[in-house]
This record gives structure tokens, C-alpha cells and sequence, in this order.
């Protein structure tokens, strides 16, 4: 994998560079940062809303939703910051995010009285375009590509 | 949803700045003049929308939905476009007119919302 399938941005690290993790939020990362930005921000509301005004008709499907919130909050933030503590923290953070949007989903599809109330990870994601669904499988894809930064050269 | 004046307006801003800046990023170019000030027309147009929605209520237009709903995406989407701006502005590539792209698309639903709310539609 080179860097320079991103012609044009010009602005990417060398590949030997020490802060090599600086461009997880470079390029490409950029825009999967802000889609992450968006996504913790829409899932915070919705959580806060749902918890501050009916927790009690759902909890469980509430919580879950304060999860997600969570999760998207985490990836955002670590997937925007460099080194290798933060490359860990986004890759544990993506992958329960795809495990939630997974299990939710496959749980929403096959049991559909479990959770009444739609959580973002509902149905794989539907309410939301399924962007909740292809959003982890990028992310993981995009922290692969850049798993040699991490370790010292 | 009824499809108002406010609701054509801002859906035309919000999707033609998202297409220039698709259209900027897919051509190599990083964030110049025009995918900026695309993205502060959305900005003006949030703050102009607001503005009238005030008057629309002092004028006896009710909002149908939750009041504290409407406001509270109000308050939420006008920071999109000042974040999105940010955040492309660090990074002068031609990624970042993709970043400048979404605030207009997030903008756009965000709205879409709004008119809902405006005409009563029940919180999720």
C-alpha cells in the first residue's frame, strides 16, 4: 500500500516519518473523521434525548444507544489523534462499533420484539442510510492501511 | 413535511455547495474561495432561516413539534458549518473539500428535520 493513491493532496507524511500516525487524520482520514464528528454528534442528541425524556419505555434499547454515542465519540476523537496509543484506542473503538452495528442488526432482523425502539444500529443502520453499517468497514480499512506507521521503522 | 419556501431555499444551497465541493474535490483542487464561501452561504442561510423562524413565531406561526427540539438542531447545525471549516482548514487538500462537502449534506438533513418538526412530525 503506497500514499500515493491520494495524488494531489501532497500534504501526507513520508512513510519512514517518526509521527507517522499524524496521517490517520490526513487525506482520506480527514473526511473519516468528520463523518465520525457527524456521526457522534447526531448519536449524543438522539441518546440524550431518548434517555432525558423515556428512558423508562426502553431502557435497554436506550443504553444502547448511549453506547453508540459513546463509541462514535471515542472513534472520532482517537481516529483525529496521532501516535500509537490513539491508533489502538480508534482500532478497539471501530471494532465494537462494527460489532454493535452487527449484533443490533442481526438481533432487530431476527428477534424485533427485543428492541422496540430504533437505536442507530437498528436494522443495520437502516434509519441512517446504512452509513452506521459501511462506516466501521472503512474505518477499519483505513487504520489497516496505515498499521506499518505505527511500529518503529 | 410541507415543502415551503424555506425548506426549497436552504435544500438548493445546501446541495449545490455539497456538489461544488464534490465536484472541487474530485478535480484535485483543495479548499479555494468557492468551496468556502459555498460553505458560509449555508451558514448565512442557517442564520437567516433562525432569524425568520423567530418572526414566524412573534407572528403567531406556532411550531406544530417540540419547540426545544427545533432550536436545539438549530443551535446543533449551525455549528456544522463552522466545524466542517475548521477542520478542512488544517489540511489544505483536496480531502478537505470532501469534509466541506458533508457540512452541506449534514446541513441539508438537518433541515429536512427542522421543516418536520416545524410541521409537527414526532421526535424519533
Amino acid at each position: 500500500m503506497h500514499t500515493d493513491h491520494h495524488g494531489g493532496s501532497g500534504t501526507l507524511p513520508a512513510a519512514g516519518s517518526e509521527t507517522a500516525t499524524v496521517s490517520k487524520a490526513s487525506g482520506p482520514g480527514r473526511l473519516l473523521v468528520a463523518v465520525y464528528g457527524v456521526f457522534a454528534l447526531s448519536a449524543s442528541a438522539r441518546a440524550g434525548y431518548q434517555i432525558a425524556t423515556k428512558f423508562s419505555e426502553a431502557p435497554l434499547a436506550y443504553l444502547l444507544s448511549a453506547l453508540a454515542a459513546a463509541v462514535y465519540i471515542v472513534a472520532t476523537v482517537a481516529l483525529a489523534k496521532s501516535g500509537p496509543r490513539a491508533y489502538w484506542i480508534s482500532v478497539a473503538a471501530v471494532s465494537v462499533e462494527l460489532a454493535g452495528v452487527l449484533a443490533v442488526g442481526l438481533l432487530s432482523l431476527l428477534d424485533p420484539a427485543a428492541l422496540p425502539h430504533d437505536t442507530v444500529w437498528s436494522g443495520f443502520g437502516k434509519g441512517y442510510g446504512y452509513v452506521p453499517l459501511i462506516l466501521p468497514l472503512l474505518g477499519l480499512w483505513w487504520l489497516w492501511r496505515y498499521r506499518r506507521r505505527i511500529r518503529p521503522a | 413535511m410541507i415543502v415551503d419556501g424555506f425548506f426549497i431555499t436552504g435544500a438548493v444551497i445546501t446541495l449545490v455547495s455539497t456538489l461544488v465541493c464534490v465536484v472541487a474535490a474530485l478535480i484535485r483542487q483543495p479548499p479555494n474561495d468557492i468551496t468556502i464561501l459555498s460553505v458560509a452561504a449555508v451558514e448565512l442561510f442557517l442564520l437567516v432561516y433562525g432569524v425568520a423562524a423567530v418572526f414566524r413565531q412573534l407572528g403567531g406561526e406556532a411550531i406544530a413539534g417540540e419547540t426545544w427540539e427545533f432550536w436545539g438542531y438549530w443551535l446543533t447545525a449551525l455549528l456544522v458549518p463552522v466545524a466542517a471549516f475548521w477542520w478542512a482548514i488544517l489540511e489544505r487538500s483536496r480531502w478537505s473539500n470532501l469534509v466541506l462537502g458533508a457540512a452541506g449534506l449534514t446541513v441539508f438533513v438537518m433541515l429536512y428535520r427542522m421543516e418536520q418538526i416545524w410541521d409537527g412530525a414526532l421526535p424519533v
